[in-house]
């Protein structure tokens, strides 16, 4: 009966094609419809359709307050959130400080809760009166109101009837779509919520699907099926912009792509020759590595355009980017010589740079680039590309590309001497604590530094901006940290931005969001 | 014969218990559920807590020993992803594959057993040389390859067939036909040589000269002979299909239980995809057993032995 129920809403959303029905093909799908259980791009996506929080990131990086009005604190670890009043959930229940209070606390503390890297530090969450919620944090948190983006806001009453399971069946929140039916992992559909708080959407019915394969995706849009299609492949653009149904829409991102090296072995460092020293503890070394790579075309030729070249951790949207620092030029006979004056010259006339040993003996210089093969754009591609630009500096490289699943459990385990990942988060904080602060024992710090860096000027840097309040001593902070890691240390070499791809077909008004979140909401008709 | 069926199931009972027992035992290989189920800003603490709430912190054998208690009482535990129970959602989408494999499957045999038929008569002609290189083409086309390139040509470029879902009979025609080229294929040669085998034995010489017109000859006695094989192969393909039509699934969008274990091995979530495997071990089993007793009917010889 209730496949049937599918199957009958499905075709009636079908029959609506065109007009006032969007649909839009995603490259995976929402594993959860409860909005504080995980912490994924898509998922959260699909959810942002049904759940608001207290404030959001607008395009430009900006937090905006949505459910919430004003918020201030009154003492480091006290903050006074005003909630906007006049807001109905989907049951036509209104939302008061009590849900927001209890959404609040639930992301922070439930067992399964996702969302603890941000709201992890709430204590306490309790409404004052109707409009009003004090939230107690246990160390300061000068970016909570950020962080709030991802307490999406519930009706408690009705989570209390219903329970989590009962919940997933039928969720309800307060945003500009109310839910009709959703298969896990493979499409939900959505109506118009009337009495939504803000601007109605153009569209009154919406079907977000999951279509894993990006050709079939494309073939979606041409064939008018689909209406927008997410994370169209490089290769797929001219034939979309062919067509005359769709165009390819691209914002450039906010993932950063970039090659991290080994700072904390002389010896032993897996991806070099056995018992060769480690050439990278020195920011020399590294520096002639960053201008070995010609990153302006590995954004044209393998990229196909799609990202934007980066020269640093941070993108222009988030704060703390620093817009004194300049890409180190490529240079490849530079870089070589860097290499030579630091003694890892070809001595023995074979072509390759090499690396003295612990023995006293030498050997040539090889070195084996780790890379993922289907994590990121044409990640394999790109560990090639900057495998030829080093073998040409006289760098005998190799590529070793493995799945995901593979990869990322031996990048902690520290196997790999130089490799390429990506790093995606609107939070600049987050980024500088897990990616530049050295590790620390308890593992709250450099969770992500993986290859040990480590500048004792940065940490103090970056943890004063962590317990800075004021924006714009924090960003002046966090760019001095970043100046000082990205030209001085060379921590890490920055490759490139990923844009933010969709294909969008004709009549509709719409371009993507530099934090890859896909919104319905936010298409127009033109 | 009851007795014969009580044999089989515990068999099979004691078969899935050994599956159930390896596949958790090779899940612990891969490494730790944490890397792909915390997201990659949770501190090392919080990691911890939600590996508690998972029961993922308790040893090795203590976790085997719940999981086999559940097992017994048919529980096979809540999806690490969803939160939902892991056998609901994969026979959730049972159905869905189901539909698609007995729709590729009639395909095959509605095609593949008249090609096969015709090949066998016309032995050695231009026709039977033609349907064997057809069939070697079946074999050998990648099926990722024939399913994008029915997209191309019938979705995009046709605009007669839907793309992706399955909501309506039309849904059903490319992805269909895509798994079945590889059984068409297959069923067309086997049928080809099984009907060979049987139009040389003497039974057939002795119709033909009692002067049964050949029609009787070939559709009343040699093509049932040559069925029973033939329904042996076709119902273990069905088998093959309900496990393996991961790639199809996953090119046309179909929300079958395929593609939700082929998502649940690229993030880990143990509980899908033990309960997949034990569904499939299950299936794999009753199909065997379904052709055993076929085989027993439809041949006395078999009955007795």
């Amino acid at each position: 009966m209730k496949r049937i129920g599918i199957l009958l809403a499905f075709v009636s959303a079908l029959a609506f094609a065109g007009g006032d029905q969007l649909v839009v093909a995603y490259q995976g799908g929402a594993v959860t419809l409860d909005p504080h259980l995980r912490n994924e791009t898509t998922t959260l996506s699909w959810q942002h359709h049904i759940f608001e929080t207290p404030f959001f990131y607008d395009r430009e990086g900006k937090v905006v307050p949505v459910l919430a009005t004003s918020i201030e604190n009154t003492d480091p670890n006290t903050w006074i959130l005003k909630v906007r009043s006049g807001v109905k959930f989907h049951d036509g229940t209104p939302m008061t400080a009590e849900d927001v209070a209890y959404s609040i606390l639930r992301a922070a503390t439930h067992p399964k809760s996702q969302m603890k890297a941000y709201v992890g530090k709430v204590v306490s969450a309790r409404a004052l009166d109707e409009v009003t919620v004090e939230i107690k944090t246990k160390v300061p948190d000068p970016l909570l109101p950020a962080h709030l983006d991802h307490a999406a806001v519930i009706p408690k009453a009705y989570m209390e009837k219903v329970g989590e399971e009962g919940f997933q069946k039928h969720p309800i929140g307060t945003g500009p779509y109310k839910f009709v039916d959703w298969l896990n992992a493979d499409h939900l559909t959505l109506e118009r919520f009337e009495d939504y708080w803000g601007p109605k959407p153009d569209f009154a019915k919406v079907v977000l699907k999951n279509i894993p394969q990006g050709a079939t995706r494309v073939a979606g849009l041409l064939s008018g099926e689909i209406d927008i299609a997410e994370k169209v492949l490089p290769q797929d653009f001219a034939r979309v912009e062919r067509s005359g149904r769709a165009t390819v829409k691209q914002t450039p991102g906010v993932r950063i792509i970039y090659v991290a090296m080994d700072y904390w072995r002389e010896y032993g460092s897996e991806g070099l020759p056995e018992g060769a020293k480690n050439p990278f503890l020195d920011p020399a070394a590294r520096k002639a590595v960053y201008m070995a790579i010609d990153e302006e075309a590995i954004v044209k030729k393998i990229m196909g355009g799609a990202a934007t070249v980066a020269q640093q951790f941070l993108a222009p949207v988030h704060e703390g980017y620093s817009p004194k620092i300049k890409r180190f030029p490529y240079d490849p006979e530079g870089a070589r010589k860097i290499l030579e004056d630091l003694g890892y010259g070809d001595k023995d006339g074979d072509g390759w740079l090499e690396l003295p040993t612990k023995d006293g003996k030498r050997v040539p210089f090889e070195l084996r680039i780790d890379a993922p093969n289907d994590r990121y754009l044409n990640d394999a591609q790109i560990a090639q590309a900057m495998a030829s630009m080093l073998r040409k500096i006289g760098i005998k490289a190799e590529v070793n590309a493995v799945p995901k699943k593979v990869f990322f459990p031996n990048m902690t385990k520290g196997h790999f001497t130089l490799y390429i990942a990506g790093w995606g988060s609107m939070d600049s904080i987050n980024t500088m604590l897990s990616m530049f602060h050295s590790k620390d024992p308890e593992g709250l710090y450099g969770r992500f530094n993986r290859q040990r860096y480590h500048n004792p000027e940065v940490d103090a840097l970056i943890e004063k901006a962590a317990s800075t309040f004021d924006p714009t001593e924090r960003d002046a902070l966090l760019q001095q940290a970043m100046e000082i890691a990205m030209v001085q240390d060379v921590a890490y070499i920055p490759l490139h931005y990923e844009n933010v791809i969709a294909g969008v077909a004709k009549g509709i008004d719409f371009s993507p969001r530099p934090d890859e979140y896909l919104h319905a909401f936010e298409a127009k008709k033109q | 014969m009851l007795r014969y069926l009580l044999v089989r199931t515990a068999q099979t009972v004691f078969a899935v218990f050994v599956v159930a027992t390896l596949i958790f035992l090779g899940l612990q290989l891969t490494g730790d559920p944490m890397e792909n189920l915390a997201p990659p800003d949770m501190s090392a603490a919080q990691v911890e807590e939600l590996r508690k709430a998972y029961g993922l912190d308790r040893p090795v054998y203590v976790q085997y020993l719940r999981f086999m208690g559940h097992l017994a009482q048919g529980d096979l535990g809540i999806s690490f992803l969803s939160g939902e129970p892991a056998l609901r959602l994969i026979l959730q989408r049972f159905p869905t594959t189901l539909k698609l494999v007995l729709a590729a499957l009639f395909i095959a045999v509605f095609l593949g057993l008249p090609m096969g038929v015709g090949a066998a008569i016309r032995a050695d002609t231009l026709t039977d040389r033609t349907l064997r290189f057809l069939s070697v083409l079946g074999i050998s086309a990648p099926t990722f390859w024939i399913g994008i390139m029915l997209i191309l040509i019938f979705s995009v470029n046709l605009g007669w067939l839907p793309s992706s879902g399955l909501s309506s009979w039309k849904h059903y025609l490319m992805p269909a036909f895509t798994l079945s080229l590889y059984r068409i294929a297959l069923f067309l040669r086997m049928v080809r040589s099984t009907m060979l085998d049987v139009l040389n034995q003497d039974y057939i010489r002795t119709a033909r000269a009692k002067g049964l017109a050949e029609r009787v000859v070939v559709y009343k006695h040699a093509l049932r002979n040559a069925l029973i094989p033939f329904i042996t192969v076709a119902g273990l393909q069905f088998g093959h299909l309900m496990a393996g039509a991961v790639v199809t699934e996953k090119i046309f969008a179909i929300p079958g239980m395929n593609r939700l274990a082929l998502d649940a091995l690229y993030s880990d979530d143990r509980p899908v995809i033990i309960a997949f495997i034990i569904v499939v071990a299950v299936l794999f089993a009753v199909v065997n057993l379904v052709v055993d007793l076929f085989y027993a009917i439809i041949d006395p010889r078999v009955r007795y032995a």
